[in-house]
């Protein structure tokens, strides 16, 4: 049995929640986020030789950084950060919560989702933008919660991150 | 080419800073390049030129640099100062690039050696270092033993009255074990049903066991979520680091978790769980910890890394405890039944023998002339005893019909003779045989006798009437006429006349009355009484008599005795129709009588008190000193009579009569008796005695009495007593009576015991918040029970200086919460923890809160106030006032107007900003501590702030970033961080206002502030 923390960050409503409610295993009901600020889910990702199962910590998202509850993160091997690509503010929500975390906690593999993929006609965050984040290196993926559009993908490639 | 060079000489000559440089290979060399270089060379240098300076030229030219370095750097490793200095330069960088094992091991030894040292130079160092460790486990381990005692205490104050509490008492009692261990372990039922080890750094399951046929959601999402519900607890009440979340309850299931260094161990436990339970689990941690600490410190995730671990926990799940249920008793209860139908089948027969026997018996008592003294029924067999008279029923006659079998009635009576009117009828006609003119019947149960009959039947009837009165029925005989009543009537006369002091003047007979009359003296006797015994029916009786005073001697002797009292000295008698008077009395006695003598003169008889001799007042006087003479404690000396005067001395014991006393009644005048007392001591047993009895005190049980002149105590009393006893039995025996107190017995050592034991239970009642309820002393051991309040005095404690020996103390003490004012005090001052500005105090049993207090606090006492009300204590609050704290304030002035600055985008303040951070640290650590003195808690609102430019929600992560980062630096400078908060602001409250179109955005905005708030 392979498991490996990851956090879920990313601002207000930028569609964690429902990235996650289809796509991996969960117990505990969404009430978890308001009440305790954190919910967890498990997503297995099996690989040839072995399975990876992500216990997913998805942080309350809050365009408050003050409240944000780095204590969480303690312990995490990777990071999901999620943006939505409808409302390009949210980039740099996730990329803040990501440097409170480095700051605190060291460098960790993380891959980045622009979500909201499907709603093409709002997005608003310019290909250029993107393609220079994917200069850095960065895994990034425009996913979808509505038709599951590269989360598998998403979270095999953190798994694969995270394993090694 | 010619050429004046010069040969090269291998100079063995070595240069200063030269270590044997092979010179002559290095002239080889040389010649060998020149002939290469040039054939003709080869001519020209045919051997090697033994030495040549330009050599050493060369060579200095070639590698002078590198001498010179050398030489600097052999210098600095030669001197162990410059080498010290430059190891210790890069020695942390060196630390902190070695690897780490290999650092740790050569480490271990010099670190260990080092902490051994420090720990013997001065103990308190390591102390204080490890204090922040030790103190919560410390602390936590005094909790749940703490928790312990309360849940044993519930656990017996719950059942101590139920059928189960008996039961156990008696378990108790029989095993040996004290009460409340068998409560609970009758009444903790719980098992374990789950066990989680979880990683404390990342809250990832390490392993989890449950119990056969428990079941639970996804163990890895569990274990997540329960350190996730640990940080937020953790950080929503701000709580230390190295605390967990002890308990969670929710109905039948509890959650224990232990926090071990690197891993937590969550046991899910159904049930009522004793608190040892916590020590078992924490065990169990403790092990894992020790077997396997590096793999956890490493723990990734994979638990392949930790075997053996889930074999550690399946102990922890197998601890259960469940009553055991037995099967229903089906034998037991056949058996009861088998014995409640035997039962019930004799006890009917007996009941119906018994109601049988019962109908008979009350057969006998209608019975007249019988009468039940006693009966029983004993092994089937009816016994019965009584009385009868021989003229009633036989008792076997009545024995048909009532069932009762005649062969098993044992009876036994007694012959009486019955007084019911009728027997007694039987029995006056069986024994009067009375005449034919004389007829007896029953009326109104008495028995009436009517008709005539002589004297002589009368009298007989008489008699037995007489007989019958005492408790039998009225014999009444009036109804007979005496034939005979005219001749007994003669006789009485005759009777009278003879009587001194009785004049009978006419008397006769009419129609079967009596008449007489004349004159009596009322000395003499009364014809009435002379009429007993006359068998003259005073009924039928007419007396008329008529008073006179009758002269005869005897009479007047008889009116004189009453009428002048003399005294015992003297005698009156009759002496031939004289009357005579003879012996010693007073003058004015013997004046009364002149009086009387002369009263009779005129025509009574003689009276002569002739033979009568005045008493002088000397013999009276001696009359009294002699019985004086005859008082017990009281000796005469001397007396005399000089001039009319009496004198007399001697001695007087002060418990005998008073002299004084004595004098009445002799006739001494006390106004001419002049006494000289002198108080001594008689040595007469009875007043020794009383002497005894009022200084010994003897006890209730110590009894004096006089034997035959010695005087002996008899009882109980104490071995102080007798010590007193035995001294004045010491003083006696010098002249004094014997004082025997041989037969006292010692009861000291139990009494004193007792008495001891008496002033501890009188100290304990007098002790607040201890209810002494029953105690007693039983075969020389000592037991006690009630209630006492946790902070009351420890009940031992107060053994000491009572001389009782705690060994044979038996004390059993319940805690319960004493509503005294004195403990509502101690526990509020433990529970609100009152600022010292603030000081509790008892007035006429309210609790007075008087003093200063932050508002925070005062609300808490108020809501303590109305808590207590509902019991009765009154706890007065509205003395109370907000807390000043002027003092406070410059310091938080300074505070507040300090701003950490940031470079445009950046969360991290630049090096210049170090010394506003100290500075603001160190202010920060005063303000806290001196509101801690104060009784407030200081807290500290970090606000980040961002300057207009950039967007809104950038400007807003950046602010609560800048405040974060401001908030672990300060942590990192020693200001504790649950007195940090932090929130940002964003672009909403600039220092200075901003132009919207700034580009480059104000400086002065991009900050962190901060405000000091009390609680």
């Amino acid at each position: 049995m392979l498991q490996k923390k990851i956090c879920m960050l990313g601002g207000f409503a930028v569609g964690k929640t429902s990235l996650v409610r289809r796509f991996v295993q969960s117990i505990f009901s969404e009430n978890y986020l308001t009440t305790v600020g954190v919910k967890i889910d498990k997503k297995s990702v099996a690989f040839p030789d072995k399975t990876v199962d992500l216990i997913l910590w998805d942080l309350a998202g809050e365009d408050d950084i003050g409240s944000f509850r780095v204590s969480y993160v303690r312990g995490a091997t990777g990071l999901v950060l999620v943006a939505d690509g409808t409302r390009p503010a949210t980039l740099a929500v996730a990329l803040t919560l990501r440097e409170r975390c480095e700051a605190e906690f060291g460098a960790m593999p993380f891959i980045l989702l622009f979500n909201k993929s499907d709603l093409t006609d709002r997005w608003a965050v310019p290909e250029g933008e993107i393609d220079e984040l994917k200069q850095r290196g960065w895994q990034i993926y425009l996913t979808s919660a509505l038709s599951g559009e590269h989360v598998d993908d998403a979270f095999r490639q953190l798994a694969s991150m995270v394993a090694n | 080419m010619t050429s004046s060079v010069e040969p090269i000489s291998l100079s063995q000559r070595q240069a200063s800073n030269d270590t044997g440089i092979d010179r002559e290979a290095l002239a080889r060399l040389l010649v060998e390049i020149a002939r290469n270089v040039d054939p003709d060379n080869r001519a020209l240098y045919e051997g090697v030129p033994a030495a040549d300076h330009r050599l050493e030229r060369l060579r200095q030219l070639l590698v002078g640099g590198e001498i010179s370095e050398l030489s600097r750097v052999t210098h600095l490793l030669d001197e162990p100062e410059q080498l010290a200095a430059a190891v210790g330069n890069v020695l942390p960088e060196a630390t902190a690039r070695a690897s780490h094992a290999q650092l740790g091991e050569a480490l271990a030894p010099a670190v260990e050696r080092a902490a051994q040292r420090s720990i013997q130079k001065n103990p308190n160092t390591l102390t204080d270092i490890l204090y922040p460790v030790f103190l919560p486990a410390i602390r936590k381990s005094i909790g749940e033993k703490i928790d312990q005692t309360f849940q044993s205490l519930n656990e017996s104050l719950r059942h101590i009255f139920t059928w189960h509490g008996l039961k156990w008492r008696f378990e108790a009692w029989r095993t040996g074990t004290s009460f409340s261990a068998v409560v609970l372990k009758h009444s903790l039922i719980y098992r374990v049903e789950h066990v989680f080890l979880i990683s404390r750094a990342s809250g990832l399951l390490i392993a989890h066991v449950t119990s056969q046929d428990a079941t639970s959601e996804d163990p890895q999402l569990i274990s997540s979520m329960l350190s996730a519900i640990q940080d937020f607890v953790k950080d929503s009440f701000k709580e230390k680091e190295n605390s967990g979340l002890d308990t969670i309850r929710f109905g039948e299931l509890r959650l224990w978790s232990e926090v071990g260094q690197f891993a937590t161990l969550v046991a899910v436990i159904r049930g009522n769980p004793p608190e040892e339970l916590h020590e078992v689990i924490r065990d169990v941690l403790l092990r894992i910890h020790q077997e396997s600490s590096r793999a956890l410190e490493r723990f990734d995730g994979d638990s392949s890394q930790l075997p053996g671990v889930e074999t550690q926990l399946q102990t922890c799940v197998e601890l259960q405890h469940i009553d055991t249920k037995e099967g229903f008793p089906w034998l037991v209860v056949t058996a009861v039944l088998l014995a409640l139908i035997v039962g019930g089948g004799w006890f009917f027969l007996s009941w119906q023998s018994a109601h049988r026997w019962q109908t008979y018996l009350s057969r006998l008592a209608a019975q007249p002339g019988i009468v039940v003294s006693d009966q029983k029924i004993r092994g089937g067999e009816f016994y019965v005893a009584g009385l009868r008279d021989p003229l009633a029923a036989d008792p076997q006659s009545l024995l048909p019909g009532t069932e009762v079998d005649p062969a098993r009635v044992h009876s036994n009576w007694h012959f009486y003779q019955s007084i019911e009117p009728e027997f007694v009828l039987k029995r006056l006609s069986a024994s009067l045989a009375p005449p034919d003119s004389v007829r007896l019947s029953v009326v109104d149960d008495r028995i009436v006798a009517e008709g005539e009959a002589t004297t002589t039947w009368i009298d007989r009837a008489r008699a037995a009437a007489q007989q019958l009165s005492a408790g039998g029925p009225v014999f009444d005989i009036s109804g007979v006429s005496d034939v005979s009543a005219e001749e007994r009537w003669q006789a009485y006369v005759s009777q009278l006349e003879t009587q001194p002091g009785i004049i009978v003047a006419d008397h006769n007979v009419r129609d079967g009355q009596f008449y007489i009359t004349g004159l009596r003296d009322p000395l003499a006797a009364d014809p009435r009484s002379l009429l007993a015994g006359t068998q003259v029916d005073p009924a039928r009786v007419h007396a008329s008599w008529q008073f006179y005073q009758s002269l005869e001697p005897q009479f007047v002797l008889k009116r004189l005795t009453a009428s002048l009292a003399p005294p015992d000295s003297v005698r009156l008698s009759v002496v031939n129709d004289r009357i005579v008077a003879a012996g010693v009395a007073t003058t004015a006695w013997i004046n009364r009588a002149r009086a009387a003598a002369q009263q009779l003169s005129a025509g009574g008889p003689v009276f002569d008190i002739s033979g009568v001799r005045d008493v002088s007042p000397e013999e009276r006087w001696q009359a009294y000193v002699s019985r004086l003479e005859a008082q017990p404690g009281i000796i005469v000396a001397q007396q005399n009579v000089r001039d009319g005067q009496f004198y007399i001395a001697g001695l007087r014991d002060p418990l005998a009569v008073d002299p004084q006393s004595l004098l009445s009644g002799t006739q001494v005048d006390p106004a001419r008796v002049h006494a000289s007392w002198q108080f001594y001591q008689s040595l007469e047993p009875q007043f020794v005695l009383k002497r005894l009895t009022a200084s010994l005190y003897p006890m209730d049980k110590v009894r004096l009495s006089i034997v035959k002149g010695r005087i002996v105590a008899e009882g109980e009393a104490p071995d102080t007593w007798i010590d007193r006893a035995r001294a004045a039995a010491r003083q006696l025996s010098e002249g004094g009576p014997e004082f025997d107190i041989s037969k006292v017995r010692d009861v000291s050592p139990d009494a004193r015991a007792a008495e001891h034991w008496q002033y501890y239970v009188s100290r304990l009642e007098a002790e607040p918040g201890i209810i002494v309820a029953q105690q007693s002393a039983r075969g020389g051991d000592f037991y006690i029970s009630g209630l006492r309040d946790p902070l009351a005095v420890d009940p031992k404690a107060l053994l000491s200086g009572t001389q009782v020996d705690p060994a044979r103390v038996h004390s059993q003490w319940q805690f319960y919460q004493s509503l005294d004012p004195k403990f509502v005090v101690k526990r509020l001052t433990a529970s609100l923890s009152p600022p010292k500005s603030v000081r509790l105090s008892i007035v006429q049993g309210r609790i007075v809160v008087v003093g200063e207090a932050p508002a925070g606090w005062i609300g808490r006492a108020r809501a303590a106030a109305d808590q207590l009300s509902a019991d009765g204590v009154v706890l007065d609050v509205s003395q109370l006032s907000e807390l000043n704290l002027a003092e406070l304030n410059q310091l938080r002035e300074a505070i507040q107007t300090t701003d950490i600055f940031f470079s445009s985008g950046r969360v991290v303040p630049g090096p210049e900003q170090t010394p506003v951070l100290d500075r603001l640290a160190d202010q920060l650590k005063e303000f806290a501590e001196n509101a801690h003195k104060a009784g407030v808690t200081a807290r500290f609102m970090l606000t980040g702030h961002s300057d207009i430019t950039g967007r809104e929600t950038a400007n807003a992560s950046i602010s609560a970033a800048r405040a974060e980062t401001v908030r672990a630096l300060l942590n990192k400078r020693g200001v504790a961080p649950e007195l940090l908060q932090v929130r940002g602001a964003g672009t909403f409250e600039p220092a200075v206002p901003e132009n919207e179109n700034s580009r480059t955005g104000n400086s002065t905005n991009r900050r962190v502030s901060v405000t000091v708030n009390l609680e």
